[in-house]
């Protein structure tokens, strides 16, 4: 891939549910405070007592490879930006049909102003100057983070490497030692 | 993006005063630099508490903060910030800061106030004092700090130099019995060596929702293999991460705790050496825990016997383990104090006090905020007179251990001592943060704080609380002053204001500092001001302001040496029997059971079960909530639109059974009071418990509980263990 295509990481074990991604953005964008929101956070509870599990997962715009949004605005509103994947909205283009709201299966397409769309834009004026979206970085607990998908993925491969060395020898989990290139 | 659109977006906004309503320009981005004219300025933001104060990256424009951002330059918050944290924007110029002082023009209710010059407050309040003072005595003022905590130092010295020994806090229902039942038991416990421990057991503690810096370590020190002992009634993000997760009844920490001690002692795996050398009372103990067998303990807590010998063995067989416990969960109950001595016994019984991974002894630096090797003379300033100068304090005969321990009076006391006029009048007041709704029975301290003859009130905004005073005094935010700050990194800030005092807010230290102009001249070191005292405490660290000013970023300390561990092999405990105490010698003296004794609460299913018969239900409430910090940040909208109901969370089975489905409206009910909430159908609590977070302003909790329902002891409320009903309101009642 020669352009790289921007995208959030999430680490769904570390995610407690504390929101400030979502306030860091009301922060970031202005935000009115009615709840309308680019991020959401949601609590997905499995099981009754006394076997239950509890887990929080945060979600914006995933600013996707193939986005049905792009693809389903009759009018061209929107657009992926060819050096880093995000997925733009042109406010002059867009009619507030909300085709894109139905396409999206991520609930991403915001209509605050009852008028036209609006949504994470992935910081794009902060990372294109070298500084994290808001969300990322504020994530206490490091759940979220960011950057050119090919490298999340290998990133998440070499964690999940040192998870599997680890289980069969803890001593080298301890000593911070996993997989990594020679 | 354009104004229309702009106008269109904060439709419903009311938060934010219009004069400091930013100009966003969605395609700048708020990036600092020339071109923005946003210029990065550092603070800390100091809306919880002071185990947090993350470091914030204020971004000013032309002398207005357009965003917030977390500081990497802090270690202790490395860059991040919570929700409370990202809301500072609207906590700053929010439309109900109070702009001038007020003084009251009407009666209490008339709730109507013209604003007066600074001088003028003060001269007033100081002449009511003074008068007061000659009338009936020092003791008949009481000095009050709320939250935030950072004047405290100042005002209780100002109250002392002043001959009141009745400087009171929110210590009073907060931290304070942990901290007693440590003292007790050892003369002083810090918190768990987290990131050198192997096994850590977290006692009814939530770090993801009162102290993201601390979870954070957790989950890390969690994926390099440590083990989690979560205990607690609650589901919290820890609970994912625990390997066992004892899920207690509500207010039975103590049987617990000694049911593990039962297990350990049993299956001898305690720490023979120490309990052998440096304890007293461990034969009384062992045969007290003998009759908390796992099985008994099984039907108390409802926690399986055999999880409980699970956990037993796991906490006392992985060296090092630490513990955590928090500032209130365990001690929020009317058996609270000696449920707290039961649980951190485990830790000198383990062999894990004052050793690397288990629990440290490290004085705190400043203001609570440990920096190892760092300790400055905050106590020597703060207590100006000696107790025995001063009349006794309030709780000093209900509450005599808590006088030995704590150098505060028990503000949970007040409100009876002002109705009372026993042992003495108590008719002004002077409080920063005053909040009547942290009582038991609110409505009761409300009707107290009426009764004063003067009342004086320092606060942001303007609260309900404030509104009952004599005279309002417009208090700035962190960002707005300059202060100490100390980390347990060894770093520490003296911040500089980002922006000026908003209207005509005052820092409250500048405030306490011209009221000790007039109402202590003849303390001299007060008289030299803000910047002198601070220098005064700084003495001991060889820190300078002089010095720390040069570094506004904060500034880490080299060269300061930890303490060494296991302390008291050379100097003893800080206990009267220079032991640890199994058998606490000051309770003995004070009069009650010197054994860390397990009793029900007052209002449980097992200890009255004819209450139980119309509130079966067991109500715990002030559990952590994300985006609140107490009553702090309900009027964010950024942050009350994260939770806008009053939600009471409600185990599924207990909803189906009353005919209540996800957001009806409900009625909670204890036998004093009865509030309006709405259900939140989840599983964070077990069938049989219901929480309600504690201070909404529509529907708080604490007039569900009565004022007298509290630990004898410690003087701290029972609010996490009482009955309750829960009844759905039909359309006409909504």
């Amino acid at each position: 891939m020669n352009t790289p295509q921007l995208g959030f990481s999430f680490d769904l074990s570390r995610c407690s549910g504390c929101m400030a991604c979502m306030s860091a953005c009301f922060d970031q964008n202005d935000m009115p405070g009615n709840g309308s929101t680019f991020r959401h956070v949601s609590r997905i509870e499995t099981g009754t007592y006394p076997s239950v599990s509890i887990r929080y997962v945060s979600l914006a715009c995933m600013h996707c490879g193939d986005a049905p949004c792009v693809a389903v605005c009759p009018n061209r509103a929107l657009s992926k930006r060819p050096d880093n994947g995000i997925v733009e909205v042109n406010k002059d283009l867009c009619i507030g049909c909300h085709a894109c709201a139905t396409a999206c299966p991520f609930g991403a397409p915001q209509f605050p102003e009852g008028s036209f769309m609006r949504k994470c834009d992935f910081c794009v004026a902060r990372v294109t100057q070298g500084l994290e979206p808001a969300c990322a970085r504020t994530c206490p607990t490091k759940a979220l983070g960011f950057g050119p998908i090919e490298k999340l993925t290998e990133d998440k491969a070499k964690a999940a490497s040192v998870k599997i060395v680890s289980s069969f020898n803890p001593n080298l989990a301890a000593l911070g030692v996993g997989l990594t290139k020679p | 993006m354009d104004r229309a659109t702009r106008k269109s977006l904060h439709q419903g906004d009311v938060t934010m005063h219009p004069e400091y309503e930013y100009r966003y320009d969605g395609h700048q981005g708020k990036v600092p630099g020339a071109q923005t004219g946003i210029e990065i300025r550092k603070t800390i933001c100091s809306i919880c508490n002071p185990l947090s104060h993350c470091g914030v990256d204020a971004y000013v424009k032309d002398g207005v903060v357009v965003k917030v951002e977390g500081s990497k330059e802090n270690p202790h918050s490395g860059g991040t910030l919570c929700s409370k944290g990202n809301a500072n924007r609207q906590y700053i110029y929010h439309k109900d800061r109070i702009r001038t002082p007020l003084v009251r023009k009407g009666d209490r209710e008339s709730g109507h106030f013209i604003p007066i010059s600074w001088n003028d407050a003060l001269d007033l309040i100081a002449k009511r004092f003074l008068k007061i003072k000659e009338e009936s005595g020092p003791e008949s003022v009481v000095f009050y700090a709320g939250f935030p905590k950072w004047m405290r130092p100042f005002l209780k010295r100002l109250a002392h130099s002043f001959g009141s020994p009745n400087y009171c806090t929110e210590s009073s229902t907060c931290f304070r019995a942990s901290f007693m039942g440590a003292a007790l038991n050892y003369g002083a416990m810090g918190p768990g060596d987290v990131a050198r421990s192997k096994c850590l057991l977290v006692w009814s503690s939530n770090p993801f929702y009162s102290n993201t810096n601390l979870a954070r370590g957790i989950l890390d020190a969690r994926e390099r293999g440590l083990k989690i002992i979560d205990v607690g009634p609650l589901i919290t993000p820890l609970t994912a991460h625990a390997d066992i997760h004892l899920r207690i009844r509500p207010g039975t920490s103590g049987a617990l705790a000694l049911s593990i001690a039962n297990v350990i002692i049993e299956e001898g795996l305690y720490d023979h050496d120490f309990v052998q050398n440096y304890t007293l009372g461990f034969e009384e103990y062992r045969e007290y825990v003998a009759q908390f067998t796992p099985g008994v303990a099984e039907e108390i807590t409802g926690v399986p016997a055999a999880k409980i010998i699970e956990a037993a063995r796991l906490y006392a067989t992985t060296k090092p383990a630490c513990m955590m416990t928090s500032a209130s969960p365990t001690t929020h109950h009317t058996n609270g104090l000696q449920n707290h001595r039961a649980i951190v016994a485990l830790v000198g019984l383990t062999g894990n006090y004052d050793v690397a991974g288990g629990n440290l002894v490290v004085p705190p630096a400043y203001l609570y905020q440990q920096s190892p090797g760092l300790v400055t003379r905050e106590p020597e300033f703060e207590q100006s007179r000696k107790w025995e100068q001063m009349a006794p304090r309030i709780g000093q005969a209900q509450h005599p251990a808590w006088c030995r321990l704590v150098p505060e009076a028990q503000a949970m006391q007040l409100p009876f001592d002002i109705q009372s006029g026993k042992p003495y009048p108590i008719r002004a007041m002077l409080g920063f943060g005053l909040n009547y709704r942290m009582w038991p029975g609110q409505d009761f301290m409300e009707a107290s704080l009426k009764k004063l003859d003067f009342l004086v009130d320092v606060d942001i905004f303007m609260t309900d609380t404030a509104k009952l005073a004599d005279v309002v005094l417009p208090a700035c935010t962190s960002f707005e002053r300059s202060e100490l700050k100390f980390y347990p990194q060894q770093y520490v800030i003296w911040t500089k204001p980002v922006i000026r005092p908003l209207w005509e807010s005052r820092s409250d230290a500048e405030i306490i500092f011209d009221l000790a102009r007039r109402l202590v001249p003849d303390d001299g070191l007060m008289q030299k001001g803000y910047e002198a005292c601070i220098d005064w405490m700084l003495e001991p660290t060889k820190l300078t302001l002089e010095e720390l000013k040069k570094h506004p970023a904060g500034y880490t300390v080299t060269g300061a040496k930890a303490p060494p561990f296991q302390k008291y092999k050379k100097n003893g405990f800080a206990t009267p029997s220079k032991k640890m105490e199994f058998t606490s010698t000051i309770l003995a003296e004070t009069g009650y059971d010197p054994l860390p004794i397990y009793k029900e609460p007052k209002l449980s299913p097992r200890s009255a079960p004819e209450v139980a018969k119309e509130f079966p239900l067991i109500l715990t409430t002030g559990s952590r909530l994300p985006m609140f910090i107490h009553s702090r940040t309900f009027r964010l909208d950024w942050t009350r639109s994260l939770r806008p109901d009053p939600l009471l969370d409600m185990n599924p089975k207990d909803a189906h059974e009353r005919g209540i489905a996800q957001e009806d409206w409900v009625r909670l009910s204890t036998p004093r009071n009865s509030i309006k909430v709405k259900a939140n159908l989840t599983e964070i609590v077990p069938p049989g418990v219901v929480s309600m977070y504690h201070d909404y302003p529509e529907a708080s909790v604490n007039l569900l509980v009565e004022p007298d329902y509290r630990d004898p002891i410690s003087g701290f409320p029972g609010f996490k263990s009482l009955l309750c009903e829960v009844k759905k309101l039909m359309e006409g009642n909504v």
